[in-house]
């Protein structure tokens, strides 16, 4: 009987211990969010938004950036840094020694890709985010006019790329094929067409500086034009940004009366600023989170190494940097007497000279910095890691350079040029707030005009390609024609996939 | 369940018992919180009569060897019951028996006796030597089982192998004692980990997918944490090797399992034993670097090569300037262990009790590189009827470390910048015209007690910087780490041989970290500008709950075993906390702390949540021998994860072997050649789980932030982390295992063994094209990997007179292939290695192994202009213009008219071909000795110490050997600042060397004070002990250790090498 009794206990114990619950099994993710049960809610819908913006600062974890990387493939500047080897990714652009393994190509096919993808998903999703009606179609103008400028990047520097309107599928993501680049420019055209009706003409600063504007979006459509070279087109636009006269845009839009304003940190979003991209100083970027966060890093990087006040009262407050991208001696003597050379070049050289200032002449040191966006202890953050939470925005489009581009198209266009005209009044505007005389529009004034008005911010190689002057100018760089008009695509983009290298670069495409 | 139990006491009613036992498990039931578990146990046992007890007397008796030595630790079991003894120091035991029982008298590696308790109650025995591993116990996973018996493939290391060793973490006493692990310690600074696995590389990936999975008593512990056990407390480690035996551990198995037991109390006399050393630690090697002379004249050839002017003009002026190494190494750091442990108990209880201490310095820069532990263990049982034990297993350790930062790193640290800085920049910065300018003018230079400032190289800087500066940055700064890992059970044996076990294992753990940073400039990119202190606590609560019930039975020749197993195992329950303290005005460490308050702006946050992991399982096994002649083991296991989708949570483990013993049959004739033979083979299945949480299903991540506006603040973003992959499904590992086991010539054993491991459905999260645009890719079942190899295992024993003699050896050869990939993919370069501007120099192809080296083949060096213009490809031109003579010539494998990435190959692999490990052991009357070594061979070492993104580091003594006009070397390229060519930066050879090594890990020799005098001071045994630890190392590497753990083995950054100890200790038995 105890015998018994005691079976019946056991198996009355295994039934109820040997039970596997399957609920167990549901562990909640802690940290992060299912997918599944992602965009449902309008919050949610703005978070997705925000990701398709965070891209246009993106930064690698290297400190690369789109501005850098074309900086030191220019005229303009060196690669600088503390050695030969210092960034190395920066010294093979300087010198026209990269390869399809670059950091660099990689870092703007992946920064352009990474846009493209989440504004995928972004319109993927939208829909079911239970927005309304006129915040949904803005938001959906915003992304299309972000993916536009994506693959206008993309283009621009690729040619040869796969074009990706939707999220890749796991099962299909190494059969993607390159289009060629008129299906891209066809893309981007549309997009920006669909996108602009439904942008903002202005956003409150406070609040909503560096969203979208309809000006920004059609500044970045007469750029897609120009590198069509449908001259005609692109003026239409630039006229839209620009307005009929200087000062008179639609949109609001004036050139700031003191050309070194512009990079006075306090002044974002200025009348002149028609797209920048916006940086903090309170995301507390660290060694580790370097291109994660929100801090500028071109403002530690172009810093003087090494820099020492002397003389306190007369030194500049520079932060002591890393001293890359140091101009070149032809560019500072271009631009030594010119009314903007005090706002553009930090002129190390003659400060040391005159013994207020010591520093270290790193690696191709010619004396001459960055002035516009140099990091200075009266702009650094004031928590985490100084060197790297500079709040200093970035122009990616603004004022000057339309009403340049704007001449341009026009003299492209076969319009009239002379004293009085739409190209001369935009073109002189630009000379006129430095306080120079007019001059007639021509190439090469419209040339030299845009080399020293947008010095250091990201134009000049982009300029020199679009001109054809890469190959002549960049020869003593390295520049071979037929080959560095464009990067090479990524090796790892070619491993394993259906992608091809560009002839340029020893491939079919 | 507890209704079903009360009627029981309703129906017996034994009163007397029941009050008896809840006084006993009162305080048991209160610790566990009231667990129904116990409650239970203790109403069903009230449904069992008491034992009679039969009359006893007093039994005493002394076992000895043959030649009449006394045998201690000899178990004395009284055949039916519990009770048993064990004999003391002079083989003397004394138990209660009663006359004509039987006593079963028993010691591993001896023959097991029984003998009848005669009239007067004293007995002699003399035991004989058995055949040594074959009469041993194994432990296989939830139970024990006979050597002779056991079919699958397992290793055994034994407390007495670990004895009195300098071993300060459980991996150290694993490496070259058993066959089929490779395992290489991480690096030198004091209680580092390091890498191991079992049988090769189970899986790609980084983390811990390849970490065998470690179970203490029944805990499972994760890799990491395994650090907490004392390793005199180990009674054995046996590795499960083949998937035979690993499978009823199911989903976690497949890397191999590493049982730890620990040790038990012996009923019997209460012994108490003390073992301790002192000693000093230096490293081994120093390298040989330029001195300041040598530097200026390299960097002067340097730049001159490059068409650039000489930087030095006298390069002879700076004489030998600074050694580095000097700086950072200690030669004298100290380091102690004692180990103390009492153990004992009757036959109703036994306990083993047990406190350890360790500290020890580290030998580079030592003030910020130490480390102790100390341990506490408390193993008991408690048998208060014949038929139910409850018992627990508790460890706690605690540890303070405090650790350099870089241990195997290029980024700096003090031994990476003693490696790379110039010799010419002195240590300390004396001449005031110096001091007196930037940048020992800059604020925040650290000076040192003489008021001189460190000196700062103008040459070197980024991540390298003067170590003693860099030590000021840290002093004081540590981490910390209570553990606490341990389990309770009741066993219950309700009718012969069926029992119940459940088992509630727990892993506690809290850690965390202090630590200061004060105001420095090393140089301009290592810099602090702001106060701070930081504190991080974290926790950790783990725990599994395992019920087992078992079955033996013997039907005349057969006998059979069955378990039926559940489990519940949860960790990662982790939680964690840390504080920032800005402009803080402490100055040091030693002055920092919370309570002051900075103000909440200076105050940062931060936290994390671990995401719990959860296996719920059954499983099964079943033993069957006939006459210990034919052998049988089945193992079923049924895992469900909470790493997987729905779709595929559950997956099957099953697995078999077989044994036949011919040497027991009737046609094996007795021989003198082999005296024993054991043939086994089995085949089974085993998963990994070990890839993370919700990778099946793709998540939104924070953190892609933009800014809006004038508010200088992020607006959150979120996008997915991945794409999804529903379709995720186990890795499976499927090994097939021969052996056989021997026993040769009387005094030899060996074991062989063959097998191939096969993981199918590696899963991996590959690296996806950057057009994809998402920032991971869904993990996939990537690919099936191979390892196969042969291991073998040599003893031998013999006494000679008075000299006894042991030695015993094992090797295994491993070889490693990926034979899938995905559709397409002829490699994949996830988890490879980089090297600053080299880029990634490992790759992992189909048909080759894990991460092989990938680079540039040379052929040599150019030694004319003739050579350079004659190396052209098909179009005639040449394929290394920017080549001078004294470059390195790079192989055209792809045959075009360049020398690019697609020219690389597979240059070698850094897994050993084969590791092995010998020990001997020498006793003559009262000394001893011991000599253990380890190796391995047929590995590859990628050679990285110098910085070659920073230009002017210095070098190892090797480049005076360059290429020169007057120096025509063929191995070492000439030296030339721009390196046009890419011989410094391309990866090819020149950075690879062998990684072949012997190390005689431990050289002990003892004295055994002869008992007469002994026992004078009231002890059983003194023994002291001279002990050397890695005296020297036999090898070619040119960098200061070959043996360096990782993702991918023998990767040198600069790893902190193993130190060189001599110790003297003293071991004391009461």
């Amino acid at each position: 009987m105890r015998k018994n009794i005691f079976y019946i206990a056991a198996i009355v114990a295994s039934s109820q211990l040997f039970v596997s619950c399957k609920k167990q099994l549901d562990v909640n993710p802690r940290d992060r969010i299912l997918e599944t049960g992602y965009y449902k809610t309008p919050a949610e819908a703005l978070t997705s938004l925000i990701s398709v913006y965070d891209v246009l600062g993106n930064q690698s974890s290297g400190y690369l950036t789109k501005v850098n990387i074309l900086s030191a493939g220019s005229d303009d500047h060196f690669a600088g840094g503390d050695s030969p080897s210092d960034i190395g990714d920066l010294q093979t652009i300087n010198n026209y020694t990269l390869t399809s393994t670059s950091g660099a190509a990689s870092h703007l096919w992946g920064k352009g890709f990474t846009g493209v993808y989440r504004a995928n998903v972004f319109l993927q999703k939208v829909n079911g985010a239970g927005l309304d009606e006129a915040t949904k179609t803005r938001y959906i103008a915003e992304v299309k006019t972000l993916r536009a400028i994506y693959y206008f990047d993309l283009v621009r520097l690729f040619k040869n790329i796969p074009l990706l309107t939707d999220v890749v599928e796991p099962s299909a993501m190494f059969d993607v094929l390159q289009v060629p680049a008129d299906q891209v420019y066809a893309l981007i055209v549309k997009d920006l067409s669909e996108a602009i009706p439904n942008l903002p003409t202005t956003v409150p600063v406070a609040s909503q500086g560096g969203r979208l504007t309809q000006g920004a979006a059609h500044a970045v459509l007469g750029k897609v034009y120009m590198w069509q070279q449908k001259w005609a087109e692109a003026a239409a636009e630039f006229a839209l940004v620009n307005g009929p006269a200087p000062g008179a845009s639609t949109y609001g839009y004036k050139l700031l009366p003191n050309f070194a304003d512009l990079w006075n940190v306090k002044n974002k979003f200025n009348s002149e600023s028609v797209l920048e991209i916006v940086y903090n100083t309170t995301s507390d970027m660290g060694w580790g989170t370097v291109g994660s966060r929100e801090g500028n890093v071109m403002s530690i990087l172009v810093g003087p190494r090494n820099y020492v006040p002397v003389n306190a009262a007369l030194a500049p407050d520079y932060i002591s940097g890393w001293s890359f991208l140091p101009f070149t001696k032809d560019f500072f003597d271009q631009i030594h007497f010119d009314p903007r050379n005090k706002a553009t070049v930090a002129n190390l050289d003659s400060l040391e000279k005159a013994g207020i200032v010591t520093y270290k002449h790193a690696y191709a040191n010619t004396g001459y910095f960055i002035e516009k966006y140099a990091g200075r202890n009266s702009t650094k953050a004031t928590t985490g890691q100084l060197e790297l939470n500079f709040g200093q925005d970035m122009y990616e489009i603004r004022l000057a350079d339309t009403y340049l581009l704007e001449a341009e198209a026009l003299l492209k266009s076969g319009a009239g040029v002379g004293a009085g005209t739409k190209a001369y009044t935009m073109f002189n505007a630009v000379r006129a707030r430095v306080g120079l005389n007019p001059l007639p529009v021509t190439m090469d004034n419209i040339m030299r005009e845009r080399r020293l008005e947008l010095a250091a911010e990201g134009h000049r190689w982009f300029d020199l390609v679009r001109w054809g002057l890469a190959p002549t100018v960049l020869a003593g760089k390295g520049f071979k024609a037929g080959r560095n008009e464009i990067f090479p695509i990524p090796e790892r983009e070619l491993a394993n996939t259906k992608i091809v290298q560009s002839k340029e670069w020893g491939g079919t495409k | 369940m507890l209704c079903t139990c009360i009627v029981l006491i309703d129906e017996q009613q034994p009163v007397r018992l029941y009050h008896e036992l809840t006084k006993l498990i009162h305080l048991k039931v209160i610790s566990m919180r009231g667990r129904f578990t116990f409650v239970f146990f203790v109403y069903c046992i009230l449904a069992l009569p008491l034992a009679l007890l039969a009359q006893d007397i007093p039994v005493t008796g002394k076992v000895t060897e043959q030649n009449g030595s006394p045998l201690p630790g000899v178990t004395v079991r009284l055949e039916g019951t519990t009770k048993a003894a064990s004999t003391d120091a002079n083989g003397v035991f004394s138990i209660q028996a009663p006359v004509g029982g039987k006593l079963n008298i028993s010691l591993i590696g001896m023959t097991t006796q029984t003998v009848t308790v005669p009239a007067g109650g004293r007995i002699n025995v003399a035991l004989m030597a058995g055949s040594k591993d074959l009469t041993e116990v194994v432990v296989v996973g939830y139970g024990t089982q006979k050597k002779s018996v056991v079919t699958g493939s397992i290793s055994s290391v034994k407390a007495k192998d670990l004895e009195s060793m300098p071993i300060n973490r459980v991996e150290q006493a694993l490496q070259g004692r058993t066959s089929g692990l490779t395992i290489a310690s991480g690096n030198g600074q004091p209680g580092t980990s390091s890498t191991v696995r079992v049988r090769g590389y189970t899986s790609f990936a980084s983390g811990g997918n390849n970490d065998p999975l470690w179970v203490v008593d029944g805990v499972i512990v994760d890799n990491g944490g395994i650090g907490y056990l004392n390793q005199a407390d180990i009674e054995s480690i046996e590795v499960l090797k083949d998937a035979a035996s690993q499978a009823i551990y199911g989903a976690r198995a497949a890397n191999g399992v590493i049982i730890v037991t620990t040790k038990k109390g012996k009923a019997g006399l209460i012994s108490v034993n003390y073992n301790g050393f002192y000693g000093t630690s230096a490293p081994a090697k120093k390298l040989d670097l330029l001195n300041a002379t040598q530097y200026a004249t390299i960097r002067n050839e340097s730049a001159a090569n490059s068409g650039l002017s000489q930087p030095y003009a006298n390069p002879a002026a700076f004489g030998a300037g600074t050694d580095w190494q000097d700086q950072v190494f200690n030669d004298d750091a100290r380091r102690q262990t004692h180990e103390f442990s009492v153990s004992g108990g009757n036959d109703k209880f036994t306990i083993y009790s047990s406190m350890g201490y360790i500290k020890q310095d580290g030998i580079v820069a030592s003030p910020i590189s130490k480390w102790n532990r100390a341990n506490v263990r408390i193993n008991s049982t408690y048998k208060p009827a014949k038929w139910i034990t409850f018992g627990e297993n508790l460890g706690y350790s605690h540890s303070v470390n405090s650790s350099v930062g870089n241990t195997n790193s290029e980024f700096g640290g003090p031994l990476s910048s003693a490696i790379n800085l110039d010799p010419i920049t002195p240590v300390i910065e004396t001449d005031p015209a110096l001091i007196a300018k930037s940048p020992y003018t800059i604020a925040n230079t650290l000076r040192n007690p003489d008021g001189f400032p460190y000196g700062i190289s103008p040459i070197v800087g980024q991540e390298m910087s003067n170590p003693l500066a860099y030590i000021q940055t840290r002093l004081g700064n540590y981490s910390w780490d209570h553990n606490i890992v341990g389990n309770a059970f009741a066993e219950i044996e309700p009718i012969a041989n069926l029992k119940f076990r459940s088992s509630l294992g727990t892993k506690v753990a809290f850690y965390g970290g202090d630590s200061y940073t004060p105001l420095f400039y090393l140089n301009s990119s290592s810099k602090n500008d702001k106060k701070s202190f930081y504190r991080e606590i974290n926790t950790v609560l783990n725990y599994n709950w395992e019920n087992t019930l078992s079955y033996a039975r013997n039907f005349g020749k057969h006998h059979a075993f069955i378990i039926l197993g559940q489990g519940y195992y949860m960790d990662n329950n982790s939680r964690s906390l840390n504080t920032t303290y800005q402009n803080i005005i402490a100055n040091s460490f030693y002055e920092a702390n919370l309570n002051y308050d900075p103000g909440t702006a200076n105050k940062l946050v931060g936290g994390g949540d671990g995401t719990l992991h959860v296996v719920n399982s059954l499983f099964t096994r079943v033993t069957y021998d006939y006459d210990e002649k034919y052998l049988f083991t089945g193992i079923m296991r049924r895992d469900g994860s909470s790493r997987f989708g729905t779709n595929n949570r559950f997956g099957y483990f099953p697995s078999f072997s077989l044994g036949w013993v011919p040497s027991k049959e009737a046609f094996w004739k007795e021989n003198d050649i082999v005296n024993f033979l054991k043939i086994r083979g089995g085949y089974g299945v085993t998963g990994n789980d070990a890839l993370g949480d919700f990778r099946y299903v793709s998540l939104v991540s924070s953190g892609r932030n933009y800014t809006f506006g004038t508010t200088d603040q992020s607006v959150i973003g979120w996008s997915p982390a991945a794409l999804s992959n529903p379709d995720l499904k186990w890795e499976e590992t499927r090994q097939t295992n021969i052996g056989f086991d021997a026993t040769l010539f009387t005094d030899f054993t060996l074991s062989a063994e063959y097998f191939k491991k096969k993981t199918v459905g590696v899963l991996q999260t590959p690296d996806i094209p950057l057009y994809v645009g998402a920032a991971g890719g869904p993990t996939q079942n990537v690919g099936d990997m191979q390892n196969t190899g042969f291991e073998f295992e040599l003893g031998y024993r013999k006494k000679i007179g008075e000299f006894n003699l042991g030695v015993n050896g094992n090797i295994s050869f491993l070889k490693n292939k990926v034979t899938r990939l995905l559709p397409g993919k002829t490699f994949i370069e996830d988890n490879a290695q980089s090297f600053q501007t080299m880029g990634n120099f490992t790759r992992t192809g189909l048909g080759r192994s894990f991460n092989e080296y990938y680079g540039y083949d040379m052929l040599g060096i150019f030694q004319t202009q003739a050579e350079i213009d004659s190396y052209v490809g098909p179009a005639g031109t040449k394929l290394q213009p920017n080549a001078k003579p004294g470059d390195i010539k790079f192989a055209n494998l792809n045959g075009d008219n360049e020398i690019n990435s697609s020219d690389r190959t597979f240059l070698g692999s850094p897994i050993p071909k084969y590791t092995y490990g010998l020990t001997i052991n020498l006793a003559y009357k009262n000394w001893d000795l011991v000599a253990f070594g380890n190796g391995v061979g047929g590995n590859q070492i990628f050679q990285g110490l110098r910085r070659l993104d920073v230009t002017y580091a210095n070098w190892q003594t090797k480049i005076l050997d360059r290429w020169t006009p007057a120096n025509p070397s063929t191995s070492m390229p000439r030296i030339v600042e721009s390196d046009p060519n890419g011989n410094y930066i391309k990866f090819s050879k020149l950075y690879l060397e062998k990684g072949d090594y012997f190390r005689l890990k431990t050289l002990q020799v003892g004295y055994t004070l002869p008992q007469n005098i002994s026992k004078k001071i009231g002890a059983q045994k003194v023994r002291a002990y001279l002990m050397s630890e890695n005296l020297w190392t036999i090898t070619q590497y040119t960098g200061y250790d070959p043996e360096i753990g990782g993702t991918v083995l023998g990767v040198d950054r600069g790893v902190y090498p193993q130190a060189r100890s001599f110790m003297i200790g003293l071991n004391v038995g009461f």
